[in-house]
């Protein structure tokens, strides 16, 4: 069910499918189009698979070490001379920790800077609780100006990547750690900020996922397919400015909402998608994703299990709806 | 010294005690605010904006204008002073101090012309100049970046993480200047949680650090004059400073961090400044 352990030198040699590595090959593009881009670390080069970058554009990166708050505000700094920043961090630390240079120093300052937050949701389940992000969606959600995007797989997050080069504004793109995505959708598709993908037809119920649960909620949907029930899957990549049309047409056409997300279900995805159809359409809805606790010790796989984030999960909520 | 420097400092004495009267006018427009760490911070703000700083008041985005950021972002009222009488912003503005939807609040807000960026909450300042000190170095641009860092903000780990990567980066493009006033929201910084010894720390980070009279203009001329101090580091300045500085009664007391300000202390103020 899981990769083994493998060992750092491995790591950082292998292309997996990986989307917080594809993040790190796409800042070698972006190094070759944007001359203002640099890059900055937190002693996180190979975490983003940035090496390749820094061997090529050595005068236009920074390594700052083990120091997020810094890290953000030399960030914002460097996007006030008119450089184009691009974060290399884990999502537990860049968020929580670092979350008031986040707020003033970029969201409220209004500085483009990309934050590449790897590591979040679970990603790193067998760290334990001090390395889960299940809370950086709530958390950067709620930041005016700031724009926030779930790469599903590695071709996701390579274009969206490439995509901030447009986005004047602060952005957060949230990676995943070790876990190997599988491939979801059309490779050749252009990524459309704020627009969802629709991967699965459907009039019955409408799954509204981001990251790892989007392929657990198109084969949620191809089995209940078999037992007569259409269920429209759409992958909402963009969590900030959220699709609203997608949503609202979503609930119109439909006889209920899942949303399904690695994070808390208190503020991420769920959390954004009520607060829209609460106000503008109301539906009936079930959330699955991370219950109000601390993720136990343990591989990424079993964790996603354990705590109701899988494809079985997806399915009964999509059959309570239906009840 | 000779004739153009004397004229030099006398008229930067004129523009600290312009800012200080400023800081009042501004503090009772607004019915009170941090009088105590601006009128500390006057005299360094008129040496740095009236002498030292290269700036363009009419074209606030000059690429190559040096950078000044106010870490002590509670010290807005001196800042607000200086850009105005600098010709960043309109005088008027220092009367629309806490104004509703007024330019010119509690902190700096870099909307408004001559800010380089919104400050206030403490240890913000030093990462974000060290941010600007390594653009000019990466765009090979000359411009010198300054930040003004309370003492008491000194207490924010932030601080530290940033100075110790300037000193890594070797940035002699960039200067710390301490408002070293003693005083902090409770009471005597030493008290409170000690800084000391001020220049050995930032020494032992790898700073060209200096002690001067940040009341003294020709002390804080000459140091600025001879900036870098050194080559291959930044700058620390510790500028002893006195909380209130000019007004008796605002001087070196926590009650003056942040306090009210009436018609009535406001006059009493202006007396003791010389500027009825």
């Amino acid at each position: 069910m899981n990769a083994p352990e493998i060992d750092p030198a491995e790591w950082r040699t292998r292309s997996a499918n990986q989307t917080r590595l594809a993040f790190g090959q796409a800042l070698l593009e972006i190094g070759a189009r944007e001359s203002r881009a640099v890059v900055v670390s937190a002693d996180t080069q190979d975490l983003l698979g940035i090496r390749p970058y820094i061997e090529r554009f050595r005068d236009r990166f920074i390594e700052l070490g083990i120091a997020e708050q810094n890290v953000i505000g030399v960030a914002s700094g460097l996007a006030t001379t008119g450089l184009r920043p691009y974060v290399c961090a884990y999502a537990p630390f860049i968020t929580a920790r670092s979350m008031e240079q986040v707020r003033n120093d970029v969201a409220y300052a209004n500085q483009r800077v990309v934050i590449g937050a790897a590591a979040s949701g679970i990603s790193l389940g067998v760290a334990g609780g001090t390395h889960h992000a299940l809370e950086d969606l709530a958390l950067m959600r709620s930041l005016p100006n700031m724009t926030v995007i779930v790469p599903v797989d590695v071709n996701e997050a390579y274009k969206a990547t490439l995509a901030t080069l447009d986005i004047d504004g602060p952005v957060y793109l949230r990676l995943g750690g070790r876990t190997e995505e599988p491939a979801v959708g059309d490779p050749e598709a252009a990524f459309r900020l704020g627009k969802a993908v629709q991967l699965r037809p459907g009039t019955d119920v409408a799954v509204i996922a981001c990251g790892a649960l989007v392929d657990m909620a198109v084969r949620a949907s191809d089995l209940l397919k078999k037992e007569g029930i259409s269920v429209r899957v759409l992958n909402m990549h963009t969590i900030k400015p959220l699709d609203r049309d997608a949503i609202l047409a979503a609930a119109a056409q439909t006889r209920g909402i899942v949303t399904a997300e690695e994070h808390h279900l208190t503020g991420g995805l769920g959390g954004a998608v009520a607060e829209l159809l609460a106000v503008e359409h109301p539906a009936r809805m079930r959330m699955v994703g991370m219950p109000d606790v601390f993720a136990m010790v343990g591989p990424t796989g079993p964790l996603r299990a354990k705590y109701g984030m899988s494809t079985e999960a997806i399915v009964d909520a999509c059959r309570a709806l239906l009840r | 010294m000779d004739e153009a420097k004397h004229n030099l400092i006398r008229k930067l004495q004129g523009e600290a005690r312009n800012v200080r009267r400023n800081i009042w006018r501004a503090t009772r427009a607004g019915g009170g605010g941090h009088v105590g760490g601006s009128a500390s911070a006057a005299d360094l703000l008129a040496a740095l904006y009236f002498h030292r700083m290269r700036i363009r008041p009419t074209e606030p985005d000059w690429p190559e204008r040096d950078r000044f950021v106010l870490s002590k972002g509670h010290a807005n009222a001196a800042l607000g002073a200086v850009l105005a009488q600098a010709g960043f912003i309109d005088d008027a503005v220092l009367d629309k101090f806490y104004a509703f939807e007024s330019p010119f609040g509690m902190h700096p807000d870099i909307k408004v012309a001559g800010v380089e960026m919104c400050t206030g909450a403490l240890g913000h300042g030093l990462p974000v100049a060290v941010g600007m000190a390594l653009g000019a170095r990466i765009q090979k641009m000359a411009f010198h970046t300054f930040v003004m860092i309370g003492d008491g903000e000194l207490h924010e780990g932030s601080n530290w993480e940033a100075a110790m990567a300037a000193a890594h980066y070797k940035l002699s493009n960039l200067t710390a200047i301490i408002d070293f006033n003693k005083i902090c929201q409770s009471g005597r910084v030493d008290e409170v949680i000690s800084v000391d010894p001020l220049a050995e720390k930032w020494r032992a980070f790898g700073w060209e650090a200096r002690e001067i009279d940040g009341h003294n203009m020709e002390d804080v001329v000459d140091t600025l004059d001879a900036l870098p101090l050194n080559p291959d580091r930044p700058t620390a300045l510790i500028a002893h400073t006195v909380k209130g500085k000019g007004v008796s009664f605002a001087e070196n007391t926590y009650l003056w961090h942040s306090n009210s300000v009436n018609d009535e202390i406001y006059a009493k103020a202006l007396i003791e400044l010389g500027m009825p």
